[in-house]
């Protein structure tokens, strides 16, 4: 038995609940989400950070929380962290997002095994930038692959998400209150 | 009423989608589940010379471990010609042939067992040239060549004053969806199977697993699993049966799941293949004859490479009217992946060659390109080179003129080419233009019956839709979802997850759900919305012909009676309905029908190309495209953009890269997909000219757009860099350095068709009869 299959235990938060884990050192982030804690919102496809399928936003102990490919982190350095699935994002009581709002309107999503990685790395642009350019917008995405769409609603749900918000001026949470918590305060925000 | 046809709907499996809580394939689990995983060959070609499991099965946590021989029912399984074995019998003929499964506690047990299994092989040598598979000895007992088909129309030798002809290679391009093959199997208690998957056609699979594991197809149980992507890819199978197997010899629920790795070697690519085209003009640009040679490199197993080289041959002759021309084709067995469906289905290699060629004309004769295809743009009436009168709104001259109606965009470029792959400063940026206009048929053809059944009920105004046809994400949940508001005024509808419990949909591929699986709903809501008003009309007293449904309100004679959702509360009105396309036929056949029907698409792409790098970004890609009428505006752009982009990703980046038989690029490292940095603008108009016999005039739009892009594409960068670019995907060597032979053209003396050969269909050699599930599904291919 190699090394990779030893087994560590380490505690880790995802999407706000404290839990307890204990797999092989080898494995990633993702896996350890998805079959060993059941949570199957971030999905899987390359396993080879190539895709943005499996984008969390983790806080892996830094407290910089980032929106990263967890096929590509070892779960055993998320330990002690937390972790925001797309199961964090969500307007106020259980609505959706502006962002996933968005998404539904302009016809972003087809199979939709791209959507959770989108709507994730998009939340995050739109808490930084609030007005992207298209370009910016690309820069934001262009770890997400999505085969279906061709990227123009997807393009066009990010710009629709950004005017929604600007239009409602007003300082609404727009992830859950965990999420929102954990921003760092820029001039908009404080708007 | 608000929801119905011609209104941009939400999908209604969207705000599960949004907030990640769909369940896909890959998302199921069961209790007591155990993990499949494959053991595949890593020769092209190979004598299998022992198999020995023990080690595998003495493993703790290992619980089956199965190869040829366990296999109960028949070995072999396949979409047209059952050429290929469940688990490799003896040869293996392919890089990745399953040789054995097994079931194990997890995964890394699974992997590990594989590992464990010791398999002796004498490696053969690898055929993966084509032309010298099709002449040479047999790889198979069913021999090299899937089919050939030649045929020829009017005077094949007529010439205008000017020949040009050319060379064109397509390369081999993965549907790449974005979700891996999974799916989960569970024994049932009546000793048969059950099977959540992602497919594309469930009733295929039911009947493939039913010959591996000769149970009755009553006793196979196939459920749509959340399908994250297919584009032809889940056409054939691939885990389905393994699975099963494992299920049934363990007794207990077996999940599989492919890594991106093992999808790249399972499921089957767009044919790569070699297209010879000599077209000759006269002095207006009017095609006087179109020959074309075609050779489909279909890999080690037959899948449908039998129907893919039909398909290519006969378009060759793109929307254009051609009365003499000689076409022929193979698509044949090499040691390289077995190719199959997707997305275009042979079209587009034919419409890159084509439009190629029709762009090398207009040069020669300094017509612009819009220009000669207007010129020879075929219409209602004519008659296509296999001898199929096009007796429907055939629009070529429209979408050409919506094309050219669309603006081209201003303003300085946004970014350089290159996009993330841009590492180097540039060097001159050129921009080019280039137009293509393609034909792409639609539905099942050559006698590949092409049906539907769809179940639908009604009760307080709430309808439930259901059918077998696969959702993959292109929307058809949307558009049943869409007839049943509109048809029935109900006011909320759901669609149940397809199943084998309802007669088969077909598969979801060549364009044709919404015409099959749509029109089989329509038919259905139609029906129950009779039996609702007949029951209304009883009780009220009136005559049924008197009673119309509209916006959810049942209406006397134009006045407001009752609504839908009270008009008979708590009674529930069921129908099931069938629908069928008239029947088609193999080419050659005397009743000269091959295609339920086409779409037609005209595009123009503008590109920026840097020409010392090589590196090309797509500006803008203008569509105009014949779509019958617009079900839903939102999900018929998706499709476009989608579409485009996936034929951009033909035309400059996609290739899986097959050297001596073995895939070196099987991950989404070095095989690229386009980004969003690569997709253009897209612009999309449309021409909607009813299709007859359809509801609504609907016509399939999915494949159509893709078609068009490979070949847009490739003339924006010809126009670009006045290179002849004869290959795609088009590489920045290519560019950099001026790879590819330029087409020749030669001034020829006219020789005006021999009347006496003239408009007749005449075909070389007996078409082989496409055989296995497609025409079991009840074709009786034409004899001769
Ligand atoms: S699954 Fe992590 S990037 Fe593709
Ligand atoms: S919607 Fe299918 S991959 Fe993006």
């Amino acid at each position: 038995m190699s090394d990779q299959d030893e087994f560590v235990t380490f505690s880790l938060t995802v999407d706000g609940t404290p839990r307890e884990v204990t797999a092989r050192w080898s494995e990633s982030l993702l896996t350890v989400l998805r079959d060993r804690l059941g949570v199957r919102g971030p999905k899987t496809g390359c396993a080879h950070g190539r895709c943005g399928a499996c984008a969390v936003r983790a806080d892996l102990g830094d407290g910089d929380p980032h929106v990263l490919c967890s096929c590509l982190v070892p779960a055993a350095t998320a330990a002690g962290g937390s972790v925001q699935t797309i199961a964090s994002i969500g307007g106020p009581d259980g609505e959706l997002s502006d962002v996933q709002e968005a998404f539904l309107a302009e016809g972003a999503v087809q199979c939709g095994i791209c959507t959770a990685g989108f709507v994730t790395a998009a939340t995050e642009l739109l808490e930084t930038n609030p007005e992207p350019t298209r370009t910016e917008i690309e820069e934001a995405l262009y770890g997400n692959l999505c085969r279906c769409t061709g990227y123009g609603r997807i393009v066009a749900a990010v710009e629709t998400a950004a005017r929604t918000r600007r239009e409602q001026k007003s300082p609404v949470p727009l992830t859950t209150r965990e999420l929102a918590a954990s921003l760092r305060t820029g001039p908009e925000e404080a708007r | 009423m608000s929801g119905g046809v011609g209104e941009s709907v939400r999908r209604p499996d969207g705000p599960a989608k949004v907030r990640g809580e769909f369940c896909y394939a890959g998302d199921l689990t069961a209790e007591g589940m155990l993990i499949g995983a494959t053991l595949r060959s890593p020769h092209p070609h190979a004598r299998i010379t022992r198999i020995d499991t023990r080690a595998a099965r003495a493993l703790p946590g290992v619980l089956a471990v199965l190869t040829a021989d366990d296999v109960p029912g028949d070995l072999h399984f396949g979409l047209t010609l059952r050429d290929e074995p469940v688990l490799a019998d003896g040869v293996v003929r392919y890089a990745g042939e399953p040789v054995a499964v097994v079931a194990a506690v997890d995964a890394a047990t699974a992997r590990r067992a594989t590992q464990a299994i010791e398999v002796g092989y004498e490696p053969l040598p690898a055929v993966t040239d084509p032309e010298l598979a099709r002449d040479g000895t047999p790889l198979h007992p069913d021999g090299n060549v899937y089919r050939h088909v030649s045929y020829g129309c009017g005077d094949p030798d007529a010439r205008g004053v000017v020949t040009v002809e050319n060379t064109y290679r397509i390369g081999m391009q993965d549907p790449a969806f974005l979700a891996p093959e999974a799916g989960l199997a569970q024994p049932t208690a009546d000793g048969g199977v059950q099977l959540e998957v992602a497919t594309q056609w469930l009733h295929s699979d039911q009947k493939q697993i039913g010959w591996a594991t000769g149970l009755p197809p009553e006793k196979v149980h196939v459920q749509l699993g959340g399908v994250g992507g297919a584009f032809g890819g889940r056409e054939d199978v691939t885990l389905q049966v393994h699975a099963c197997l494992l299920a049934l010899a363990t007794g207990r629920p077996v999940k599989m799941e492919y890594t991106r790795e093992e999808s790249f070697l399972a499921h089957r690519q767009r044919h790569p293949g070699t297209i010879w085209l000599r077209h000759s003009a006269d002095a207006d640009g009017k095609l006087i004859s179109v020959e074309g040679r075609v050779l489909l490199d279909g890999g080690a197993y037959a899948s449908t490479s039998p129907v893919v080289i039909t398909n290519t041959v006969t378009l060759l002759q793109g929307p254009y009217r051609v009365d003499n021309g000689r076409f022929e084709g193979w698509s044949v067995r090499t040691n390289n992946p077995s190719c199959g469906a997707m997305r275009g289905f042979g079209v587009p290699q034919a419409a890159f060659a084509h439009e190629a060629q029709l762009d090398a004309l207009a040069a020669a004769l300094g017509l612009e390109p819009l220009e000669i295809r207007l010129r020879n743009a075929l219409q209602r009436g004519d008659v296509a080179t296999y001898g199929q009168r096009f007796d429907a709104p055939t629009p070529v001259r429209e979408v050409i003129e919506g094309l050219q109606a669309i603006p081209l965009p201003e303003g300085i470029p946004r970014k350089a080419p290159g996009g993330v792959g841009r590492s180097a400063e540039g060097g001159e940026i050129r921009r080019g233009i280039g137009y293509a206009v393609t034909i792409k048929n639609l539905a099942f053809s050559e006698g590949h019956v092409d049906e539907s059944t769809a179940e639908v009920s009604l009760c307080d105004g709430h309808a439930t839709v259901h059918t077998a046809c696969a959702e993959v994400g292109q929307g058809f949940v949307t558009v049943a979802e869409q007839v049943a508001r509109t048809v029935l005024g109900a006011s909320t509808v759901e669609v149940t997850q397809p199943d084998t419990l309802i007669a088969s949909a077909g598969s979801t591929s060549a364009s044709r759900q919404t015409m099959a699986s749509g029109t089989a709903v329509h038919r259905a809501c139609l029906a129950v919305r009779d039996r609702l008003l007949d029951r209304v009309a009883r009780a009220h007293g009136l005559d049924a012909a008197e009673l119309t449904v509209a916006d959810g309100v049942v209406c006397a004679a134009g006045k407001p009676l009752t609504t839908v959702a009270e008009a008979a509360p708590g009674q529930i009105f069921r129908a099931t309905e069938h629908f069928q396309h008239p029947d088609t036929y193999a080419l050659g056949s005397p009743e000269a029908r091959m295609y339920v029907g086409y779409g037609f698409s005209a595009q123009r792409a503008v590109v920026d190309v840097d020409v010392e790098l090589g590196l090309v970004s797509v500006v803008q890609v203008a569509s105009c495209q014949d779509v019958g009428a617009v079900i839903n505006p939102t999900q018929l752009l998706g499709q476009i953009e989608g579409g485009i982009v996936q034929g951009m990703g033909l035309a400059l980046m996609e290739a899986v890269v097959v050297r001596d038989g073995l895939i070196t690029n099987p991950d989404f490292q070095d095989y690229l997909i386009p980004t969003i940095v690569d997709a253009p603008e897209v612009v999309s108009t449309y021409v909607t000219d009813p299709q007859p016999g359809m509801p609504h005039g609907w016509k399939g739009v999915g494949e159509p757009p893709l078609c068009t892009a490979v070949p847009v594409v490739a003339a924006a960068v010809r126009a670009a860099t006045g290179l002849p670019l004869p290959s795609v995907p088009i590489k920045p060597e290519h560019i950099a350095l001026g790879l590819g032979t330029a087409p020749t053209v030669s001034w020829t003396t006219p020789r005006p068709a021999d009347p006496a050969r003239a408009a007749q269909v005449v075909v070389d050699e007996e078409p082989r009869d496409a055989l296995g599930t497609m025409a079991e599904e009840g074709a009786a291919p034409a004899r001769h």
